[in-house]
């Protein structure tokens, strides 16, 4: 208990500290203005997201190969926190995107991508409330995760090589080449502070599947006597 | 080699059941026509635009087409629990697959040779010039489709809700094949038809990475 | 300066949505905390 505690405590310290940092350490743009910081928040919440699912993806596997339940906690606790991720990258992209280039958006690579995946995970969860036998919900959709995650590099680069490049903006990403040294470091220092916030979810989210896992127990105790 | 012809029999069996019936290729081969009707009703097919659309709605309908096709797959083993007996004669369950697989790609390979002509006819194209290539692109995209279609087909057929969670949990799969056979597909028939020799490979490697899924992970699909 | 309002607005959005989530969190663990206790509560009194 005073572990999660600490963590949570932690991750909101770090919270804070990179707010401050995204407003008050890095300097302001010179051509996008206010509007680029929220770039720092933005991408890292998108590398966390990705790393997010590619733990539920590893857990997928550790689950069709050891079929031990903790597998299938630590898959549908990522998914859910990963998709809360992409959602928030999914809508901050856009409040960027409007001013700075006159469009919500895009069919690129990147944005196309991050929203196929939204759609797969989403469906991950959606498999899983229609079956109802716990170690066939399990299998299946650890089977179902393991396919969407290797769909995902796919979609990216079909769409990055046989989409016309209009005149597009290049997404966040291109400004990592040449970053000012202290973006660069905010930048970094927010992706650190998502992953340990990610890490603190993933906690307290697991801990509902575990409690779930007591009830049933108990309930089939009550009901053998 | 036991998987070659455990596949071949069942092979037998997935082309001889459907072809008693057809039922499967002639309801596919009609909505595939009506989606094409439809989406002349909803562009308008003379213009030059649409015939830049043409590529990207034929295989819109294909894949429509085919979320309703593969629904059959295997819930028409579950009526009679014919599974488990296929998994009883088959070593390697993935023969099973490999088997609907091949079936699911002929099935919709059949349906497309239907759909052409009339595809040519409403929105104006000459398909003569390019018809060896275009056919390579509809198989290498067909069987991309059909692999994952009956991985998927398998995932549903043990869960509710079967008919709608189909197409939820396959078309989003499918973004790769769409995207690119479309693409290769318009080149090949625009007035300067090109090849796209790029996007033939990564369809193939579409086709490899997910056949390589299925065959590593397909015995746990059929599990009791 | 010129849009501020977007930056706060995904911020607080942004933040809004972990929120709810974390909150959703909570009442599912306090849920089946609740559940559980019931539950181990029900189980000395039927021996």
């Amino acid at each position: 208990m005073t572990k999660r505690i600490l963590l949570g405590t932690v991750a909101t310290a770090l919270v804070i500290a990179a707010a401050y940092a995204n407003f008050f350490i890095a300097p302001t743009e010179r051509t996008m203005g206010v509007i680029q910081r929220i770039f720092y928040f933005h991408a890292a919440t998108a590398w966390a997201g990705e790393m997010v699912f590619f733990v539920c993806f590893v857990g997928n596997l550790l689950y069709v190969w050891k079929r031990e339940q903790k597998y299938d906690w630590l898959g549908v606790t990522c998914a859910e926190v990963g998709i809360a991720c992409i959602s928030i990258v999914l809508i901050t992209g856009p409040i960027w995107a409007k001013p700075v280039w006159g469009i919500y958006w895009t069919w690129d690579a990147r944005l196309t991508s991050t929203f196929v995946l939204w759609l797969l995970y989403i469906s991950y969860l959606l498999l899983r409330t229609l079956i109802e036998e716990p170690g066939r919900r399990a299998l299946l959709s650890a089977l179902f995760g393991i396919f969407a995650f290797l769909d995902v590099p796919l979609v990216f680069f079909s769409i990055r090589w046989w989409r016309t490049q209009h005149p597009a903006p290049v997404v966040m990403g291109g400004q990592g080449s040449g970053l000012d040294p202290t973006m660069s470091k905010v930048f970094f220092f927010n992706v650190l502070v998502m992953h340990v916030f990610c890490a603190f979810l993933i906690v307290e989210r697991y801990i509902v599947e575990k409690l779930r896992h007591d009830v049933d127990l108990l309930q089939r105790e009550a009901e053998v006597q | 080699m036991s998987l070659l012809s455990n596949t071949s029999a069942l092979l037998g069996k997935e082309l001889r059941t459907e072809f008693r019936s057809r039922e499967l290729l002639t309801t596919t081969s009609v909505f595939i026509l009506i989606v094409l009707v439809l989406f002349s009703f909803a562009t308008n097919p003379g213009t030059e635009e649409a015939r830049q659309f043409a590529p990207g709605l034929l295989w819109l309908a294909i894949l429509f087409a085919s979320s309703l096709m593969f629904q059959s797959c295997f819930l028409r083993e579950q009526v009679n629990d014919t599974l488990s007996s296929l998994r009883l004669a088959v070593s390697d369950p993935f023969a099973i697959f490999l088997a609907k697989l091949i079936a699911n790609t002929l099935f919709l390979l059949l349906t497309e040779a239907l759909m052409l002509p009339f595809f040519a006819i409403f929105y104006n194209i000459t398909l003569w010039s390019q018809l060896p290539i275009l056919w390579l692109v509809l198989l290498l995209g067909s069987a991309g489709i059909a692999v994952a279609g009956t991985a998927i087909s398998a995932i549903s057929a043990q869960a509710r809700m079967r008919e709608l969670l189909l197409p939820l949990l396959l078309l989003p799969l499918l973004t790769p094949i769409l995207v690119v056979s479309a693409t290769v597909t318009g080149g090949l028939l625009d007035r300067d038809p090109v090849v796209q020799w790029k996007g033939i490979a990564f369809l193939a490697v579409f086709d490899v990475v997910f056949l390589t899924a299925l065959w590593i992970f397909g015995q746990y699909f059929l599990e009791e | 300066m010129k849009n501020l309002d977007s930056v706060f607005a995904a911020y607080v959005i942004g933040w809004g949505i972990f929120f709810v989530f974390f909150l959703s969190i909570v009442r599912r663990t306090a849920t089946l905390r609740s559940e559980v206790d019931r539950l181990k509560n029900q189980l000395p009194k039927a021996r």
